[in-house]
């Protein structure tokens, strides 16, 4: 069958495309200047706390504010673990995941009794009670005056400033090792949540996503997809902060606010909520974003607005043209685009038939009215 | 274990009341194993109601369920599914965002155990569990006559589609009982046969009880075993679909509409 065949030949596409981007991820840092893999590094490391959210907003469909928070949780278990306690990155990073998902297991079960904007309120909550505790209790947090976190350091390999790897010749500073620290956690936890989403548990997820009593009647357990959705969001999300921080090696309680969530939530609707992809791309566009506003902005225009102003602005003005525009995100248009390909590559009389994604967009306009 | 005299669904005293608004009351009847039992009445006479009990969506003002000789009101929503209670809703249940395939795989997601370690790291168990599933579920789309929309996401299919991907989910949920409520709402001549002889095929080859709500007079009266009539959330009939139809309280609750085959062009 003709189905078949492109199946096969959409699965070559997919792996080569795979192959050249994990290609260009691998060689970009020696093509960037400092200031442009810093950046590149940051957008890798807030990707991982993007999919985070993607897990449990995107696919569960439960909405929620509360992502500073969960990051702050990560950032300072690295901070006291590895700061106070001088205990080894190879400790401090999977706890700092640990401790963010135990507090996303004891949040869970709220979810289970609010729905849409009561949970995202009441995860705002959650940023005000963190900053609280962060602002008052100072040998977590170092008080108001902000605190120091850890390098990664694994035995004889240090990640500090100044520090380098010599690999034949090629030389990766700091930033290059941190940029390929996140990478591969990244790339695992983009493989994890793929398998996910495709399994049974990730089923599940979306299930409860589209419409929670029918999953229920399924034989689907809410309160345990739920719950698993907090516990593997916030897992990532404290593997994200606890990086974030380490890069950043000082931060202050302010730093964890809802603006911040809020940042998050732009990232997946902006790449696309319930994609694996769109956290990814998300993250490219909102987090690198201030810096290549400031290098395109000229200095001198100090008459204009400064350039927090302007980024907020761009987060306002993509939010709301993707909500409208496209509600799918960057993976949405992507697909859209795919789609008119294979439908012009496989018109009827090249012997092809529409592709089923064609098909599925030509009955999207009949489809409507069944809702 | 219990005998298999015990009917499939004992029903005694069971009410729902919203408020002052009574959806039903006092419905007490029995529903025996493989029989294809229909609920029929007028548009709001408290048939979706009655499934939404027994698929414990709703929890019942007054009375009692046994399904399978064992106190189905105990058991949790979610738990229902593995007792062996299936059923496809008059509007749609679909999860529209999921391809046919996955949404029927969901049907599965009670016969499966892989969880969030074993699915997330891909692990042999997972795999092997996957495929036998997904083979399942591929199975009951061809049953329904729609295995070649097995990739396509769901909410982009015609209704009359989504419809029978409702009753393929259902089958591959391997249910002892089956509820299906309105199954050819809203379908062509054409398709309404099709069903027809779904549900036929549901009941004869698949060892199923069927709870069957439909407007569509011909098809109940053709296939049904037995056929319940609710009106005013109260039961004015039970019997063979020959007794129904001579029945006076039922020909008056259709108010004078003729209870002949193709009577009653769904109201929908
Ligand atoms: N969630 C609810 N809250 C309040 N009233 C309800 C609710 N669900 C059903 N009802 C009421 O219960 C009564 C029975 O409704 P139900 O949907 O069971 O009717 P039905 O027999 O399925 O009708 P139809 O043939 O139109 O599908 C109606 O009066 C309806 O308004
Ligand atoms: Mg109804």
């Amino acid at each position: 069958m003709s189905m078949h065949t492109s199946h096969r030949r959409r699965f070559g596409v997919t792996s080569a495309g795979l192959l050249g981007l994990a290609v260009l991820a691998i060689v970009l840092p020696f093509g960037l200047n400092a200031g442009q893999l810093t950046t590149a590094t940051f957008v890798l490391i807030a990707a991982i706390g993007a999919l985070g959210l993607n897990v449990l907003t995107g696919y569960t469909g439960q909405i929620s504010l509360g992502h500073a928070f969960f990051l702050a949780v990560g950032a300072y278990t690295a901070g006291v673990l590895g700061g106070n306690d001088h205990l080894t990155a190879l400790i401090w990073l999977p706890a700092a995941g640990v401790v963010a998902a135990l507090c996303g297991a004891l949040v869970g079960p709220t979810a289970l009794r609010l729905r849409g904007l009561y949970l995202a309120i009441v995860t705002i909550g959650l940023v005000f009670i963190g900053q609280h505790i962060w602002f008052n209790v100072p040998a977590i947090s170092g008080g108001p005056g902000g605190r120091s976190f850890p390098a990664v350091a694994f035995g004889p390999f240090d990640f500090s400033a100044g520090q380098q790897l010599t690999i034949g010749g090629l030389v990766i500073d700091h930033n290059g090792l941190y940029y390929y620290l996140a990478l591969i956690i990244l790339a695992a936890a983009m493989l994890f949540v793929w398998n996910l989403v495709r399994g049974r548990p990730g089923r599940a997820m979306q299930a409860v996503r589209d419409r929670e009593i029918a999953a229920a009647i399924m034989g689907v357990d809410l309160a345990r997809t739920k719950m698993s959705a907090f516990v593997i969001s916030s897992f990532l999300t404290g593997v994200s902060g606890a990086l974030y921080a380490s890069y950043l090696s000082f931060a202050t309680p302010g730093q964890w606010s809802v603006l911040l969530s809020v940042q998050y939530v732009a990232a997946i609707i902006v790449g696309g909520i319930g994609t694996v992809w769109g956290a990814l791309l998300g993250s490219i566009v909102i987090f690198a974003l201030p810096a290549v506003l400031q290098s395109l902005i000229p200095q001198s225009s100090s008459g204009g607005l400064p350039i927090d102003d302007l980024t907020s602005i761009a987060y306002g003005v993509l939010i709301i043209v993707f909500f409208v525009l496209e509600p799918h995100g960057i993976v949405g248009l992507g697909r859209r685009v795919a789609s008119l390909w294979s439908r012009i590559g496989l018109r009827p009389g090249k012997g092809g038939g529409l592709s089923q994604e064609a098909q599925s967009i030509e009955n999207r306009s009949e489809a409507t009215w069944a809702g | 274990m219990t005998p298999s005299t015990t009917p499939m669904l004992e029903v005694r005293d069971l009410a729902l009341r919203f408020g002052s608004v009574t959806a039903f009351e006092d419905l007490t009847f029995d529903v025996g194993r493989g029989e294809l039992f229909a609920v029929i009445g007028p548009n709001g006479a408290g048939k979706t109601s009655l499934f939404n009990v027994l698929s414990r969506a709703y929890v019942p003002t007054a009375g009692s369920v046994r399904f399978d000789g064992a106190d189905l009101l105990r058991l949790r929503v979610s738990a229902l599914a593995g007792a062996g209670v299936a059923r496809t809703f008059q509007n749609l249940g679909l999860f529209g965002e999921l391809t046919v395939l996955e949404n029927v795989l969901i049907g599965r997601h009670h016969l499966m155990r892989s969880g969030t370690l074993r699915s997330g790291l891909w692990l042999g168990y997972a795999r092997r569990e996957e495929r036998r599933h997904r083979a399942a579920a591929m199975e009951a789309l061809e049953f329904a006559g729609i295995g070649r929309h097995a990739h396509v996401p769901t909410g982009t299919l015609p209704f009359g589609i989504q419809k029978r991907v409702e009753i393929a989910r259902a089958l591959a949920m391997e249910p002892k009982l089956m509820l299906l409520d309105e199954p050819v709402a809203g379908m062509s001549v054409a398709e309404r046969e099709e069903i027809t002889a779904l549900v036929r095929r549901l009941h004869h080859e698949r060892d199923l009880t069927l709870l069957l709500v439909e407007h569509d007079m011909g098809m109940v009266m053709r296939i049904a075993q037995r056929v319940l009539v609710l009106d005013f959330g109260r039961i004015i009939a039970i019997g063979t679909p020959a007794e129904v139809q001579r029945d006076e309280r039922v020909i008056r609750a259709y108010l004078g509409e003729e209870l002949e085959p193709a009577l009653a062009e769904a109201p929908r």
